[in-house]
């Protein structure tokens, strides 16, 4: 496996979620985010000590947008011929391989990747047996 | 020579094609599979079925690395117009990448491209050699006084 090319810090502005207000109040007010809408509303109105509402000045850096913590891309492959792609691009995107393989073929592609030095984020799914 | 240009073929195929590898999560990832591209990568450049002349650097069959390319004079009988190479294994790595470079840079086939093949022929070499298995994990801690216990 081969370590992610260099980038810049990666900076979450808020790592938080955003939950939708009054969504720790009552339970049939579902935690995803609704922008408020009431005319009296003091989230919406951004007064000092209400949570914030999300807004396109927190999202993340280009150069680190939807990098892992170890600095790479995940990429899904479905088989070792997709892990194949990856041979010159080991230190930009690591292999996720998706949900539905089984484990006889994760074996296989697992393989496949340590030839090329290929990362994989899930290598321990469905593979790995009890002691 | 052909009747269609390369501009033309790039500009009907780019947004699909059969080696274009599309990818929707992560901003969306586009690579492509195509045999005679030495980077994987989707690009007017790199894709060998878009270009006359391209260079394809894929592993053989018994180890070593096959480079393919393409006839520019022969595009209209499409089963004559590939040649291959191969370098074997026993080849030493200095030897293979200056054949490839031989192959790419002479008569200026594809000087351009020269440096992504040999480094693909690299990254071809490297995957070729046997791999260490991962070292055994020692327990430790309180699961390393139990198996001492029972030991």
């Amino acid at each position: 496996m081969v370590a992610a090319k260099k980038h810049v810090a990666i900076v979450k502005k808020h790592p938080k979620r955003f939950n939708r207000h009054q969504s720790d109040r009552f339970k049939c007010v579902d935690p995803s985010w609704r922008k408020p809408k009431g005319i009296d509303n003091a989230v919406r109105r951004r007064f000092k000590g209400r949570p914030v509402m999300p807004k396109i000045g927190y999202g993340s850096n280009k150069k680190t947008r939807h990098l892992m913590p170890s600095g790479h891309k995940a990429f899904l492959v479905n088989n070792t011929r997709d892990v194949d792609i990856l041979l010159m691009h080991n230190r930009t995107y690591a292999a996720e391989i998706a949900h539905a393989v089984s484990s006889r073929k994760r074996v296989e592609i697992i393989a496949r990747a340590k030839q090329l030095g290929v990362k994989v984020t899930n290598a321990k799914a469905k593979v790995t047996t009890e002691a | 020579m052909t009747n269609v240009s390369s501009d033309l073929i790039w500009e009907i195929t780019r947004q699909n094609n059969s080696f274009l590898f599309k990818r929707r999560g992560n901003g969306g990832i586009q690579l492509s599979r195509d045999p005679l591209n030495p980077v994987n990568k989707q690009s007017r450049k790199y894709n060998g079925f878009v270009n006359e002349k391209a260079v394809g650097v894929q592993p053989a069959e018994k180890g070593g690395v096959v480079v393919t390319t393409k006839n520019a004079k022969k595009v209209n009988t499409p089963a004559a117009s590939y040649s291959t190479s191969t370098i074997g294994p026993n080849t030493s790595n200095r030897k293979t990448y200056k054949a490839i470079a031989n192959i790419t840079s002479k008569n200026s086939y594809r000087p351009d491209i020269r440096a992504e093949a040999i480094a693909r022929a690299s990254a071809i070499k490297l995957s070729q050699r046997p791999k260490k298995d991962a070292a055994e994990s020692k327990p430790r801690g309180a699961k390393a006084k139990k198996t001492e216990e029972s030991a």
